[in-house]
């Protein structure tokens, strides 16, 4: 009996797993990867012997020696007459309008050489200023190299007259057929569209025009236009909001998300009177996380749950039972809404037409309309009409429709059962950028431009007029839908004319509005929804009781609706919540897939596998779904992403993920039923910890402990060290000599975790701006991810020391369990970059000096010096070092993936920082190339930087203003008063860096 | 500057003389006009044939007011150019319209053809100023010496025999000298060592001259000469390569910024050193490429419509890596440097070469050496009750020069991003 005991390192070894079996054959688990290093899919079976080997690198040396001797010629060609307006060397920035069938944001757009590379919020402050990610991300879709070319007739090539001949010969046949004649585009919010439109109803009495969106709001619209007279959402003003109740509606991520988080921040300045947010809803929205209190629900009860409030609020709803804890909670909060009242904003999400209703009631009795929603300025943004779409496909399938001209959308892959439909058009033409799913089926396809190559202008909102100009020339042989449907009612105008017309007759300057992006006009008096019509319509809804079995509720992540798909910065832009990357998933509650047998497993080299499942909604099956194990998710309720699963967008996007609109839910939500698959799924995570274990590395206040304490010292303590002298500072003791940061400029970022939101437009600027590589699915599930920003998201344990010592748990014990993010956890983002420290750990250890301290407070990266050794990642504590592993832009293991790999791609380069080549370290400069400009720009008018006078990519990007960046030795610069700020500390500070970017804790009003 | 060509047109002009006429003709009238070929306006070769002296005098000063007068000629002259404007010359006296009419009888006299050289024999004349240091010489008293050697040793031979001993053999000598070498150590030692070490500069050299292109100096598509531009001709750098001031590239002039200038200038008139006429009175075939790149016809003197225009291609002759940032208008606008200072003597270059080495050591050797100029406000204006930079320099650095190093322009981040 000596000893017959198994020592075993983990449960995995105790059940002898599959991973703990391979950890024991190889616990080094990776062989080093050498035939993808020299690139070559088949040299692994390749007959190549030692000896031609040693032939090819006596070879290929003396031809590098030979080559190194000569310098190629290049050639430098200017232009021969070149335009007064351009400098090469030097950007031009033009207003326009971001829209892509979904969004709508007034930016201003940079170009370099008549490029366009960047856009950027612009200064003028027209409607919904400012990017989301997709905004950002908009310059690379203009160089999609899968963009269509040319037209097609019949899938042979065409040209313009021939579409145009044939599209009016079908349009005059349908007339004197007497078959519809149908022009299906996303929602129309162009004045000079609607009038192109307009004439062609005058010329063809056959003649239709439906509108579609394609995440429907076609029920809330029935529902205001029900109640206003006007088929448009209200806007939202949270300026004039105190308490925001949102039932699942992801206000901070959506089409107007700019103007609303720009709002929620400045509303959410830490001190009394700070506006309070409760979210209601199943899946972990990026509004939900950022929610001073979330309750989770399914969306079955939404609409029981606005009844109930209205009935506690005195109104008169139809009443449903409730959840216990769920009625008690929302007894809670019909008293601060009582004591919030005409302070108050309900908002829904989905498109469920008695949610809306009952939400429209509930704002009504609150006393809303016209303070916080605001039904007297609509928003135009939206217009789809699902019935009308319906009726189109009855029409089609009965072949009533002679013509049909798609503009711009996507039908067949938007709604599940139009590739059926379109078949019986008797001519169809697809406008579109693409050989899309909806192109591929249509008898002819030809290409559109891209918002960046267009002229067109827009009524957003009541009240707001703009302008989209060109800023390059078309890259693609595209007509705009404005010229063709003129063509076809006889007005020969190009589209800069039709616009300049429509400008005029509002009595616009031209030259003034183009300048600004647009101008205010007037709307007209629009009456607001009255609030007892909105009662008496929620009064005589008949309400079923929430149901029991499992719901799904469909949501946007960065991809939006999906008319990007085919962009890598989008799809390799980690999802804030879940942290993974190039997928759609079921987010499942934790209970749930215990209970169903779900699993997810980390392997042993880091990377995330998870089952997969087979969801049925109503007839409609979508199989092999991976699912991904959500903390937070409301049990019995499972999400999953719009926008994926893809077949005709081009190489990027096709393959990725499951189409949401397979399921043909309109609602954006519903029954479902859920079995499990075979076979484990592969995703791509950027992230594996969830929580911070106990650690102050995102601090957190409530706002009551805020108020009460502003001098910060009870929640903001900053570490101490006993030295010789006695208690010193993290900043005092220090083991090197201080740099001279008085002399010169001393640039500091300060980053208000309040105000973030994690919405991650930041990193898809800093991407654009800095030429950051796309490296791959396969290279982020191997952790290889290249971001130079990145935005960490923690959850909450319920694990803490405290209740450690409390209950007694031991060490161990204890922080396997604080590893486990809660059921129902908080949430918090904390965008991480180079920290540039002023005693930065990385520059001790550099062989070569490759990584260097400026005395503007920056840590200098010189890629040419960089030999690769990694010591100063690995010496990182804030592990912000990426790793150039490969040659990104020629490597054809990532041709499908990194735009840079052709022609069109790299245009939108930014020709001022250096392409990383393999073997380099990397990491955010401080947009270094922008200080270095801006330092040059003050000295050519030989004036000093005034304070904000520029600004670095993310800090411009964000909406929130949650980034501020300056220069410390100006003493009334933001980011000095920032820095003195009572909520500013710095991340690991203990660790004695003396970072040049410090964070504001974040102040939760719960 | 008119004043100037006024005052000066006063005072060169005392009496009539072609030589005086001639001056004026290049000042006041050569932009547009040309003795043997329409350019703005027409051909003044026969001018004097064509009209009377007064009707010229009345022109010439003032045609506007001419032309009101109601003369039908004037009025059909202005009506056959279309309305080109010609200017007014009310500081012209008499005597210099007078002398500008001489000039145009006369014409620019020619040089006589007898009195240059033959080429050949200009090569032959120049050959021998340049031999001072021919290899030719260094090679005769080399042999000279070598006789000289022998003639020696014969002697020293001769000696011995005299003196009854054997004669030696040339060859058993230096088998001896090169044994008794081989045999010392010390020698041998300092000769591998000097043997070595010559090596090991020669692989040295060779390395560090990889990637400098010093002196690259190809051949343009056009044999534009910068001597002749900005040399002779003295156009300021920035005329044409304007961009300098404002971007980070210098920028090369696009073809219509040539045709400034080249509209009129079409080289016609150049004369060789010998006075004879270039190109024998026509257009310059090298002129002629930025028309055909343009598209200018310089008969009509027009731009032909719809041409399809074809950019010129030169060669960059600066080839900094991409890994380096270099801004032009840091250095010309900001920092207040002289073209020449990394180009050169461009306007002594008949063909532009890389004069610079444009090294790493190169450029922070002159960060190094180079003092900023702290009186741009960037660094003397104070902004929001900070201290000026100028003034946090001098608490720093005192009494020393600030130079570009001082305020971190040998920091990597400032070139390499």
């Amino acid at each position: 009996m000596a000893s017959n005991k198994v020592y075993w390192k983990s449960f995995d070894q105790l059940a002898n797993t599959e991973v703990s079996q391979r950890l024991a054959e190889n616990e080094f688990a990776q062989d080093i990867p050498v035939d993808v290093f020299l690139s070559e899919a088949s040299s692994s079976d390749s007959a190549t012997s030692r000896r031609d080997f040693l032939k090819f690198l006596g070879f290929s040396t003396a031809a590098a020696t030979l080559a190194a001797c000569e310098q190629p010629i290049i050639e430098s060609v200017p232009y021969v007459v070149q335009p007064d307006t351009l400098t090469p060397g030097v950007p031009s920035f033009y207003s326009t309008v971001y829209t892509d069938g979904q969004d709508y944001a007034s930016v201003l757009v940079k170009t370099r050489e008549g490029r366009p590379i960047k856009l950027e919020p612009g200064d003028s402050a027209r409607f919904n200023r400012g990017t989301n990610a997709r905004a950002q991300a908009s310059v690379l879709s203009l160089y999609d190299s899968a963009r269509l070319r040319e037209p097609s007739l019949g899938k042979k090539n065409s040209d313009w007259p021939s579409m145009l001949i044939a599209l009016k010969k079908s349009a005059d046949q349908s007339r004197a057929e007497g078959t519809q004649f149908v022009l299906l585009t996303s929602s129309v919010f162009s004045p000079s569209l609607q009038a192109a439109i307009e004439r062609i109803r005058q010329g063809y009495a056959n003649f239709q025009h439906v509108e579609f969106d394609a995440v429907s709001q076609s029920n809330t619209l029935d529902v205001w236009e029900s109640l206003t007279g006007v088929r448009a959402l209200p806007s939202i003003d949270l300026t004039a909001t105190s308490l925001v109740l949102s039932f699942g509606s992801d206000f901070l991520a959506s089409s107007m998300a700019q103007q609303v988080s720009s709002d929620y921040a400045a509303r959410r300045k830490p001190g009394s009177g700070m506006l309070r947010h409760v979210e209601l809803e199943s899946n972990l929205s990026l509004t939900g996380s950022n929610a001073d209190k979330r309750i989770k629900i399914k969306p079955s009860e939404v609409s029981a749950s606005l009844a109930y409030l209205i009935n506690q609020l005195g109104g008169s709803a139809p009443s449903v039972g409730l959840r216990g804890d769920l009625s008690k909670a929302l007894q809670s909060l019909a008293g601060e809404m009582k004591s919030a009242k005409g302070k108050t904003l309900v908002l829904v999400g989905g498109d469920d037409a008695n949610q809306a209703r009952l939400a429209a009631a509930l704002n009504g009795l609150l006393g809303s309309f016209g303070t916080t929603l605001r039904s007297d300025k609509p928003v135009y943004i939206r217009r789809g009409n699902e019935s009308r779409l319906a009726n189109l496909m009855a029409d089609l399938s009965a072949k009533r429709v002679g013509t049909l001209l798609v503009a711009g959308t996507n039908p067949v892959y938007f709604r599940a059962d139009f590739s059926k439909a379109i078949a019986g058009a008797k001519f169809s033409m697809a406008l579109t950028d693409r050989l899309d799913e909806t192109a591929m089926l249509c008898t002819a396809a030809a290409p559109i431009p891209h918002f960046l190559e267009a002229w067109a202008d827009y009524r957003p909102a009541a009240g707001e007029y703009s302008i989209a100009q060109p800023t390059i020339k078309n890259l693609f042989n595209s007509m705009p839908l404005l010229e063709v449907l003129g063509s076809l009612s006889g007005d020969l105008r190009s589209a800069k004319d039709q616009v300049a017309a429509s400008a005029a007759s509002l009595g616009l300057d031209w030259i003034k509005t183009l300048h600004d992006g647009g101008s205010t006009v007037s709307s007209g008096a629009i009456s607001g929804a009255p609030a007892a019509a909105a009662m008496a319509m929620a009064a005589s809804i008949k309400l079923a009781k929430p149901s029991e079995g499992l719901e799904i509720a469909l949501y946007e992540n960065a991809l939006g609706a999906g008319f990007q798909a085919n962009n890598p910065w989008l799809q390799e832009l980690p999802d804030p919540i879940t942290r993974l990357t190039w997928d759609n998933y079921l987010t499942m509650a934790a209970s749930d897939a215990l209970a169903m047998g779900f699993e997810n497993e980390t392997n042993s080299d880091g990377s995330l596998d998870g089952s997969y499942a087979n969801i049925k909604v109503g007839k409609r099956l979508l199989e092999n779904v991976p699912v991904f194990i959500q903390p937070g998710q409301t049990a019995g309720t499972v999400g999953l992403a719009y926008g994926y699963g893809r077949s005709a967008a081009g190489k990027v996007a096709d393959g990725g993920g499951v189409s949401a609109y397979a399921l043909g839910i309109l609602t954006g939500s519903a029954k479902v039923e859920i079995s499990k698959a075979e076979g484990m799924h592969e995703f791509a995570t950027v992230q594996l910890g969830h929580t911070m274990m106990g650690r102050r590395i995102v601090n957190e206040v409530n706002l009551n402990d805020f108020v009460s304490d502003p001098s910060g010292a009870s929640w903001n303590e900053k570490p101490t060290f006993h030295t010789i002298d006695g208690l010193k500072s993290a900043e005092e003791a220090n083991l090197w000599a201080n740099h001279d940061h008085e002399t010169m400029h001393m640039w500091n970022m300060s980053i208000d975790l309040t105000s973030c939101t994690g919405c991650a437009a930041c990193v898809v600027a800093c991407n654009a701006e800095n030429n950051v590589p796309v490296v791959g699915k396969e290279e982020i599930r191997n952790l290889r991810d290249m971001h130079w920003l990145r935005i960490d998201r923690y959850y909450s344990s319920d694990m803490s020391k405290d209740r450690a010592a409390e209950e007694n748990i031991g060490g161990i014990e204890m922080y396997a369990q604080m590893e486990e993010p809660s059921e129902s956890p908080m949430v918090v983002f904390q965008p991480v970059m180079c920290q540039h420290c002023n005693h930065a750990p990385c520059e001790t250890v550099c062989p070569v000096g490759a990584t260097v301290h400026s005395r503007e407070g920056l840590n200098h990266m010189a890629y040419n010096r960089c030999i690769g050794t990694r010591y100063c990642a690995n010496n990182c504590p804030y592990k912000v070092r990426r790793f150039n592993w490969f040659n990104y832009i020629t490597n054809e293991q990532f041709a499908d993936v990194n735009p840079s790999q052709d022609d069109f791609g790299r245009m939108v380069l930014n020709p001022d920082v250096t392409v990383r080549s393999r073997g380099v370290m990397e990491k955010c400069s401080m947009c270094i190339q922008r200080v270095q400009y801006a330092k040059l720009e003050a000295k050519k008018v030989g004036q000093p930087i005034p304070d904000g006078a520029f600004t670095v990519a993310c800090a411009e990007a964000c909406s929130t203003g949650a980034i501020t960046f300056g220069d410390v030795n100006n003493a009334k610069s933001a980011v000095r008063s920032a820095k003195s700020d009572a909520r500013a500390y710095h991340l690991l500070e203990e660790v004695g860096t003396q970072p040049s970017v410090f964070y504001l804790t974040k102040v939760r009003n719960a | 500057m008119l004043l100037a060509i006024s005052i000066l047109s006063i005072t060169a002009a005392a009496e009539v003389s072609a030589d005086a006429g001639k001056k004026l003709f290049k000042a006041n009238c050569a932009s547009c006009h040309k003795l043997d070929k329409k350019l703005i306006g027409p051909a003044l070769g026969d001018v004097t044939q064509r009209r009377t002296e007064e009707w010229l005098l009345k022109w010439i000063r003032n045609n506007a007011e001419f032309r009101a007068s109601g003369d039908a000629d004037a009025n059909a002259l202005f009506a056959e150019y279309k309305g080109s404007i010609m200017q007014a010359f009310p500081a012209l006296t008499d005597d210099d319209i007078k002398s500008i009419l001489a000039y145009t009888v006369e014409g620019d006299k020619k040089a006589a053809p007898a009195a240059a050289p033959a080429p050949g024999a200009d090569a032959a004349a120049q050959a021998p100023a340049e031999g001072g240091n021919s290899p030719w010489l260094i090679y005769i008293l080399g042999a000279f010496l070598l006789v000289n050697l022998v003639l020696l040793f014969r002697v020293r031979n001769t000696l011995k025999q005299i003196n009854g001993e054997n004669p030696t053999n040339l060859l058993e000598d230096v088998d001896f000298i090169t044994r008794v070498l081989i045999a010392n150590k010390r020698f041998m030692t300092f000769l591998t060592v000097v043997l070595a070490l010559g090596f090991l500069y020669a692989i040295y050299s060779f390395l560090m001259g990889i990637g400098i292109e010093k002196d690259y100096q190809p051949v343009q598509p056009i044999a534009f000469s910068h001597k002749i531009h900005a040399g002779e001709n003295g156009v300021d750098c920035n005329y044409c390569h304007s961009s300098a001031r404002h971007s980070k590239h210098s920028g090369i002039p696009a073809a219509n910024v040539c045709m400034n200038c080249h509209m009129y200038i079409d080289g016609s008139e150049v004369v060789d050193a010998s006075g004879n006429l270039k190109y024998g009175g026509e257009r310059s075939p090298e002129i002629q490429k930025i028309y055909a790149a343009i598209g200018w016809d310089p008969e009509e003197r027009v731009y032909m419509e719809g041409y399809e225009q074809k950019p010129i291609q030169w060669i960059r002759i600066h080839n900094l890596p991409d890994l380096a940032y270099f801004n032009h208008a840091q250095h010309v606008n900001a920092g207040k440097v002289e073209c020449q200072t990394c180009h050169g003597p461009v306007q002594e270059m008949e063909v532009a070469y890389q004069y610079s080495e444009l090294t790493m050591g190169w450029c922070i050797n002159c960060h190094r050496e180079t003092e900023i100029k702290g009186e741009n406000g960037y660094y003397a204006g104070a902004i929001d009750g900070s201290a000026s930079i100028s003034d946090r320099l001098v608490d720093r650095f005192h009494e020393e020069k600030i130079t570009v190093a001082n305020i971190g322009g040998l920091e990597c981040g400032k070139c390499h991003y």
